[in-house]
Parts: C-alpha cells; sequence; structure tokens
C-alpha cells in the first residue's frame, strides 16, 4: 500500500515531464539526498567515463584516462565548484567522497560520489543545483516525518526550488501554523475526507434527538483525539495497511448497526469509541504525510484536530439543517431516508473494505 | 482511496511547477566501445549527449528511440538493447568490412528565453535563422523549439579497406562521408555530404572535433552541392557535427524545429600497425 503511494506520483511525475517536455534527453545520472534529523547525506550516481573526462578537460588533461582516487585531481574542489547544497539559502561545505562500481556485462561503469555533513540547526529549506551535467537527471529528498519522497527533474545549472524539509513554510509564526493545520485539518473531512464523512453521517442517521447525537460524537472526539496524540508523539504505530481496511469496515458497522436496531443502544457509544481510535489513527498518518514542523509539533497536533472537528460538525451541522430538521419527526423518517441512507453508506462501506485489502 | 488519489492530484500539480525547461544546445553523438574490431566481436553503444566531445550517458528510452540501425556488408537491422540501460546497444559483428550505426530520437521541446537563443544561433551558425527573426515581429515571451537527434558512427570489422561507408540510413538530417575514413591518412581531407530529407543542404555549418583536442574545431561550410571538406590532422576518435533549423509545422506549439546530424569514427595513426583496441571503460 505505501510502495503504491509512493510510486503512483513518482510514475505520475515521470510521464508528465514526458508531456510537458515532449521527452527530455534524460540522462544516467540520479541525486538523491537524504534528511536525518542532526545530518545530510547526498548520493550523486552518475557515468564514470563522463566524470572522467569531465575532470580532464576541467585540468586541460587528455580524455579518456580511467577515475583516479578521489584525493587525486583535486577532485574534492573540482567538484565543491560545481555542486551547491543550500540550507535557508545558506551554502553548506560538505565533505567529498566517491566510490567506483566497475561495469558489468550490460552496464557501464559508474561512480558514486557522496557529500555528508551535519544539518544547520533548525533548518527548514534546502536547495540543489549541479553544474556538470549536459542532461537531464532526477533529485530525490527524503526527509524525516515525510511518507513520500519529492522528486524533481533538473537541467545542469538549474536550481531546484526550495524543498521543505518538514511542514509549513520557514519562518512561520505559531498563529501561522495554527491557521495553516486548522484548515488542513477541516478539508481533511471536508471535502478529502469521504470516508469520514460516511461514518460521521451514519452516527447522525440512528440519532433523532440531539443527546444521543452528541454523546456518539463526543465518544467519535475524545477516541480520535487520543490515538491521534500517541501516534503522532510515536507511542502507538500502526502501519495504514491495517488501519485503512478498519476504518472501511467500521463505516459498514455503523450503516449496517442502522438498519437492524431503532434506538441508540448501550454498546453502540463503546463501538462509537473504539472505532474513533481507529480514525485518529488514520488522521496521524495524513498528518504524518503533510508534515510536521519541528518548533511549533503541540500546535500543529492541536489545531489539525480542531480542524477536523470543526469538519465533522460541519457534516453533522448540515446534515441536520438539510434534513433532520425538516424530516426527522416525521414517521417515514426512517423508512424512506435512514434505511435507504444507511444502505448507501454501507455499500460504499463495503466496496472500500474489499478494496482497501485487496491492494 | 479517497486520499491516495488526492496525493496522486497533488504530485501531478506539483511536478507541473517544477519541471521546467531551460537547456542549452548540446551536441550529440553515438560512442561505440570500439570502431574497429574482429568480425564476430560484439561493440556496445553509448548515447553521449555534451559539449567538446565530453559527453553525459543516455541510458536507452523507449520513449526517446524513434530508430536504432546499423547497415553492414549483411544489410540492416536493429540494433538490440534493453530499456533504461547504457549502454543503449550492443551489436555482434560477424561479417568483415564498414558497418554504419545510426540513431535517430524523437521530438524534444527546449524553451528559452530571446537572448539565449540568438545567441545559440550565433554558435551553431545559424545566421539563417536570426536574419529570419531579425524581420520578424517576435511572439512575447520564451522562444520554443523542438528539436531531434540523427546520430551515426562508422565502424569497421577486420581490415580497413572496402566500400560501404557512404550508406545513407535516411535520416531527416544525415551527415555522410564520401571517403572511407579507415583507409585515410592522418592529415587527408575528408569530403563528408549533408542531406536534408535526402536533398544535398548548402550553406551549412559543418564542425569536426577530435577526441585528443576537441576544444580546437574544424569548420566549413556546405557548398551547392552539400559537400564539406574537413582535414583531419589528428589521429583518433574525431566527432562531425551540423544542425539544420527550420520554422515548426503549424499546430506543433514550438516556433523552430532543429535536426541535430553527428557521424563519429576513428583515424588510425600515421603508417603503424593496427593498434589493439582496450575495451572502452
Amino acid at each position: 500500500m505505501i510502495q503504491r503511494r509512493i510510486l503512483l506520483p513518482v510514475l505520475a511525475l515521470v510521464a508528465l515531464t514526458l508531456v510537458v517536455c515532449g521527452a527530455h534527453e534524460m540522462g544516467s545520472t540520479r541525486v538523491a539526498i537524504w534528511i536525518s534529523v542532526d545530518r545530510y547525506r547526498v548520493e550523486l550516481v552518475t557515468d564514470a567515463q563522463a566524470l572522467a573526462d569531465k575532470l580532464a578537460a576541467a585540468s586541460r588533461a587528455a580524455p579518456g584516462a580511467a577515475l583516479g582516487a578521489p584525493e587525486q585531481r583535486g577532485f574534492g574542489e573540482r567538484l565543491r565548484d560545481r555542486v551547491t547544497l543550500a540550507f535557508d539559502g545558506v551554502p553548506v561545505d560538505p565533505a567529498v567522497s566517491y566510490a567506483v562500481s566497475p561495469a558489468t556485462r550490460d552496464i557501464a561503469a559508474v561512480v558514486t560520489i557522496e557529500l555528508t555533513g551535519p544539518l544547520p540547526e533548525g533548518a527548514q529549506t534546502l536547495q540543489w543545483t549541479y553544474g556538470w551535467t549536459y542532461a537531464s537527471y532526477s533529485l530525490t529528498v527524503h526527509r524525516p516525518n515525510q511518507g513520500q519522497p519529492s522528486v524533481t527533474w533538473l537541467n545542469g545549472g538549474e536550481s531546484s526550488a526550495p524543498i521543505v524539509l518538514s511542514g509549513p513554510a520557514p519562518g512561520d509564526s505559531r498563529l501561522q501554523v495554527a491557521t495553516r493545520y486548522l484548515r488542513l485539518g477541516f478539508t481533511h473531512i471536508v471535502p478529502y475526507g469521504l470516508d469520514h464523512v460516511l461514518f460521521v453521517l451514519g452516527i447522525f442517521l440512528l440519532a433523532r434527538q440531539l443527546r444521543p447525537l452528541l454523546m456518539q460524537v463526543t465518544a467519535f472526539t475524545v477516541a480520535h483525539s487520543l490515538t491521534l496524540a500517541l501516534s503522532i508523539f510515536g507511542v502507538v504505530t500502526i502501519p495504514p495497511s491495517v488501519v485503512e481496511p478498519l476504518i472501511a469496515i467500521s463505516i459498514v458497522y455503523v450503516a449496517i448497526e442502522n438498519l437492524l436496531v431503532r434506538k441508540l443502544k448501550p454498546w453502540r457509544i463503546g463501538v462509537v469509541f473504539v472505532f474513533g481510535l481507529l480514525h485518529g489513527l488514520g488522521f496521524a498518518g495524513v498528518l504524518q504525510e503533510l508534515g510536521l514542523p519541528r518548533s511549533e509539533l503541540v500546535t500543529a497536533v492541536v489545531t489539525f484536530n480542531l480542524g477536523v472537528e470543526a469538519g465533522q460538525l460541519a457534516v453533522i451541522g448540515a446534515a441536520f439543517l438539510l434534513v433532520g430538521v425538516w424530516f426527522g419527526h416525521r414517521s417515514w423518517y426512517r423508512r424512506r431516508v435512514v434505511v435507504p441512507g444507511s444502505a448507501l453508506i454501507g455499500c460504499v462501506g463495503l466496496y472500500w473494505t474489499v478494496e482497501r485489502l485487496t491492494f | 482511496m479517497f486520499t491516495t488519489s488526492r496525493r496522486f492530484v497533488i504530485a501531478l500539480a506539483a511536478s507541473s511547477l517544477l519541471v521546467t525547461c531551460p537547456l542549452l544546445a548540446h551536441d550529440f553523438w553515438l560512442e561505440p566501445s570500439v570502431f574497429r574490431l574482429e568480425p564476430g566481436a560484439a561493440v556496445e553503444f553509448r548515447l553521449r549527449v555534451g559539449e567538446h566531445f565530453v559527453g553525459d550517458a543516455l541510458p536507452r528510452h523507449p520513449a526517446m528511440l524513434a530508430q536504432f540501425i546499423a547497415a553492414g556488408p549483411d544489410g540492416m537491422r536493429p540494433v538490440p538493447g534493453q530499456d533504461g540501460k547504457d549502454p543503449a546497444g550492443v551489436l555482434r559483428i560477424e561479417q568483415p568490412g564498414l558497418v554504419v550505426v545510426g540513431y535517430r530520437s524523437r521530438h524534444s521541446f527546449v524553451e528559452q528565453k530571446p537572448e539565449a537563443f540568438d545567441a545559440y544561433l550565433a554558435e551553431e551558425g545559424l545566421e539563417r535563422i536570426a536574419a529570419v527573426r531579425a524581420t520578424q515581429k517576435q511572439p512575447p515571451g520564451l522562444v520554443r523549439e523542438l528539436f531531434s537527434r540523427c546520430a551515426k558512427a562508422l565502424l569497421v570489422a577486420g581490415p580497413g579497406g572496402g566500400s560501404g561507408h557512404d550508406r545513407v540510413l535516411g535520416f531527416t538530417l544525415e551527415l555522410v562521408p564520401e571517403k572511407n575514413p579507415y583507409a585515410m591518412r592522418v592529415g587527408a581531407a575528408l569530403p563528408v555530404r549533408l542531406l536534408y530529407n535526402g536533398q544535398p543542404l548548402a550553406g551549412a555549418l559543418v564542425v569536426a572535433m577530435n577526441r585528443g583536442d576537441p576544444a580546437t574545431k574544424v569548420r566549413a561550410r556546405s557548398g551547392a552541392d552539400g559537400r564539406v571538406s574537413l582535414r583531419l590532422s589528428r589521429e583518433g576518435a574525431w566527432l562531425i557535427k551540423a544542425v539544420h533549423m527550420s520554422p515548426a509545422a503549424a499546430g506543433s506549439g514550438a516556433h523552430w524545429e532543429s535536426l541535430w546530424a553527428s557521424l563519429t569514427f576513428e583515424l588510425a595513426p600515421p603508417l603503424a600497425p593496427r593498434p589493439v583496441k582496450k575495451p572502452a571503460q
């Protein structure tokens, strides 16, 4: 599941590159950057003969020689002249090393250049430039707490756009972080979180009065806030491949119970609480992929959760105003609204369950 | 389901912002692992893009490859290879004689600022296009250009004599050597013909450079018969190239379309036995 999530955007990116550029001349050079909590590591894989020829041309020597040891021919200096890695606009001075992988039967010899160094304190963005290639190459950046790496195609000498290391744009104040994550939380329900919307509508359909509705919503909220926080702070980790199908099953359960039961049973609150725990894990997964600011972690988690809450209340409020207020007390409400609505929700949930289990 | 498709959309939107296509004009050539080999031996071909005979490798890419063929004494056949691999093609040459190998690419697309485009026209000897541009009202924004590659390499299996060097592959722009360079002495002149859609192309700049001294260029303009004569003063690998540009077809989305022809081969050292070639790195 995670594999597919990474693969799809990458494939889309490659396809789009072909469409936009009418197919660029994509070379064999690949650059990957790994950012950890306190260090960076750049791996630049390129054709060994091409690099040797470029070094020879730079030192006005005859081309065709093999690549020597890194300390020979001032490799580090020559490379540093053509590579810029900057954090928040300030270039760093990495340690340079390389290793040559000899040619095999059907693959040419490549050299892997490694640039490493400490991550500047509080770094928010990175920018990469490599001027020593004539073909376009891919830049992949792996960031902490980010589900999918960022992939860009660049030409020689072209600088990447600033790549955000984690979460929000640099220099955001607490208020900006709060606004941003409040909005992200809300939009994760409306319009993007159709599965959570259906679950909340399922809760709404069974409760004609305010009191049972509030009890269910409260149980759900307490539960998902709990697991969202536990998951973000690393206390609980459950893979999405487990959580996502269970969320779909929770929708099916609520819908079926709506069909079978006419009144709120005491166990329903407990069941909704348990399902709330699952949905919280789902929210946490999304929040991890969106990225979190290291400096304003608590602000982001709390406001995201509030945004999710606001989104759910908006769904319930809209359903109440559109349906509940007018028809909630009618005798045919259950027959014409609750039963078909729950059946529909149940079918969609069932479809998602199968889909999420099989892919 | 929903969140996955949302990520997909975000990735698409983000990538469309990130993908920009500035590029300078670079040469393109075919680099065989050896130019001379014994019949029955295999030779690998690498696609090179760069300048002054120093280039990066392009892996074989099915979306980019239009034609990759070899024409030898035993006829014409495709050059096999694996997609995504560098070297891009491998060929076993069974029969002695000259073999012409050709790679033709599909269109690529470049956008440049007008000033950068004009500088590139001057560098590639495309004054005719510069003159046309000077008389026209220029559209605002970047200059969009389609370009494609027509690269050839001339190899020999066995002794260097014989004919077949002037086989025409039928590329849109094609450099055709009119003498066999493997039977030539260092310092002699090589007549080369430039064909565009099979017809001689006059007034085009043809540039030759040697791998041992790529900064020194041999330049000539093609005559009315499409011919240039290039004096090749060094042994070793040579790269000859020419660029032709024309207004892009209506509806192509580009202003100009260019074709890049190249020819690579090797010149033997003077009056010496044939050297034993080391395998390429």
